[in-house]
């Protein structure tokens, strides 16, 4: 007993070094496996309690990047109609498609903007893909539209180089063809392969010439036994269509039919907009994420009053 | 002892000085059972004092090169403790459940003491704190854990001598 406290008397009072190579010796061979166990003990006990934390880190990484594809795709829609817009210049009005997606909704939209905004009745509704609809009614600050499902729809139609002309309504199938267009009346004579591109006519006044309404997809049968009738499949899927361009109807009278085919032009004018999109998203990468939300919520905000001067501007240079 | 009792009981000894440095880091309270303790404790009750001071002296070593600035610190209270503890085994490791608990409460209470003086870390309130609640609250822990090891050993390795 003595001996042994007289020993560990010592440890305490030799000098830090002769202590510290005491301890590093006995550390190095007696004490290493022990030493080694408390290690993994700890980092046991460290992974456990970080693997929530690990776990909401994933899930939110993974959340954002499911966002993030959204949010690119969007802006790539956005980009389009820029240059949709840039290609039109003047007579049109922006606006926000407010899809309610419930029972009843299928066939028409709410767009934002409405009388004030110099919106009427008989509109053609358009997006960078081609044609979305036409305003049947219209409020003071808002106005619906039908859409191409709908059953009143009817567009006078014709191929792009012009050979077969139609009347384009909505296809009275059942399931997945119920999103098809028919494109009804085209001359026997006519025969259409599969993929050739149908655009509006511009007969009748209301849907301006050019305009993409699909691309044929088959030949289907009909009683009728003097013409022919093509299913279409719809330049503009549905659930994509957010922001919209209503065009006045003198701006359809003026014609716009040069807009669309005009690839070259547009695809410049995208270029030119994604070229000031990505400096100004390398701006915004600079920016905190966590103020992204509030952020946007802030641009959205400025962007509808952008728009309502937009919408005065092109009001204002109607010829 | 029989070989195969001794050989039992050196697994038990290995058994805790493992779970000093596997399962007392996991769980990482701030009154921590001591294993180490209960192992002195276990050989001090079935050897001499003298044997019981070596076991001590060898034990608390073992804890100190993991903490060098408290080296020999450790080796000076597991000494004591375990010279104390075979010395006053007739009189606390009766066949009582009540009276092993406190053998062992008080056991690693005064090694936390001794400890603490010896380290002269820890200076007024913190040396105060230490030793009247973290280290009664860590003895407490640390019986309760020494009565079930008893509870688990007695069956194979019996009560121990007086």
């Amino acid at each position: 007993m003595a001996a042994c406290c007289v020993a560990a008397f010592l440890c305490l009072v030799f000098p830090a070094t002769a202590r510290n190579s005491a301890a590093a010796k006995l550390r190095g061979s007696l004490v290493a496996p022990l030493a080694a166990l408390q290690q993994k003990a700890e980092l046991s006990r460290r992974s456990f309690l970080g693997h929530d934390a690990a776990v909401e880190i994933a899930d939110s990484v993974t959340l954002r990047s499911l966002r993030l594809v959204g949010v690119e795709e969007e802006n790539e829609r956005l980009r389009r109609l820029l240059g949709l817009a840039s290609a039109v210049k003047w007579g049109f009005i922006p606006a926000e498609a407010l899809q309610g997606r419930g029972l009843g909704d299928e066939t028409t939209i709410t767009l934002s903007a409405g009388k004030f905004a110099g919106v009427e009745p008989l509109s053609p509704v358009v997006v960078s893909e081609g044609l979305v609809g036409m305003v049947e009614r219209v409020d003071n600050s808002l106005s619906l539209a039908i859409i191409w499902p709908h059953p009143d729809f009817r567009v006078s139609a014709m191929t792009a180089d012009g050979s077969a002309f139609g009347i384009v309504r909505a296809h009275p199938g059942q399931g997945a063809s119920r999103y098809l267009l028919e494109l009804q009346g085209v001359p026997l004579r006519a025969q259409l392969k599969p993929g050739t591109l149908v655009v509006a006519s511009g007969l009748g006044g209301v849907y301006p010439k050019g305009v993409p309404i699909g691309t044929v997809q088959q030949e289907i049968r009909t009683p009728e036994g003097y013409a022919r009738s093509y299913l279409v499949r719809p330049a503009v899927r549905l659930q994509d269509v957010t922001s919209v361009m209503i065009v006045k109807p003198a701006r359809v009278r003026a014609g716009i039919e040069n807009v669309w085919a005009r690839g070259v032009a547009a695809d410049s004018a995208i270029k030119g907009v994604v070229a000031a999109g990505d400096s100004a998203r390398r701006d915004s990468t600079r920016r905190d994420v966590s103020r992204r939300d509030s952020v946007r919520r802030d641009s959205v905000r400025r962007d509808s009053v952008r728009r309502d001067s937009v919408r005065r501007d092109t009001v204002r240079r109607v010829p | 002892m029989s070989v195969a009792k001794s050989l039992w009981f050196a697994v038990v000894l290995l058994l805790l000085v493992v779970l000093q440095y596997t399962l007392r880091p996991v769980l990482a309270w701030r009154a921590p059972i001591d294993f180490l303790t209960i192992a002195l404790l276990l050989v001090a009750v079935r050897a001499r004092p003298g044997v019981a001071a070596a076991a001590g002296f060898a034990l608390g070593l073992l804890a100190d090169s993991l903490t060098p600035d408290a080296f020999g610190a450790g080796a000076l209270a597991m000494t004591i403790v375990g010279f104390g503890a075979s010395w006053l085994k007739a009189a606390f490791f009766a066949d009582n459940i009540a009276l092993n608990g406190i053998f062992v409460f008080l056991g690693k209470w005064a090694f936390d003491l001794i400890f603490l003086v010896a380290e002269r870390r820890l200076q007024g309130t913190d040396l105060l704190v230490q030793a009247v609640l973290w280290s009664p609250i860590s003895a407490a822990a640390t019986a309760l854990m020494g009565l079930l090891v008893l509870l688990a050993v007695r069956p194979v390795l019996g009560a121990p001598r007086a």
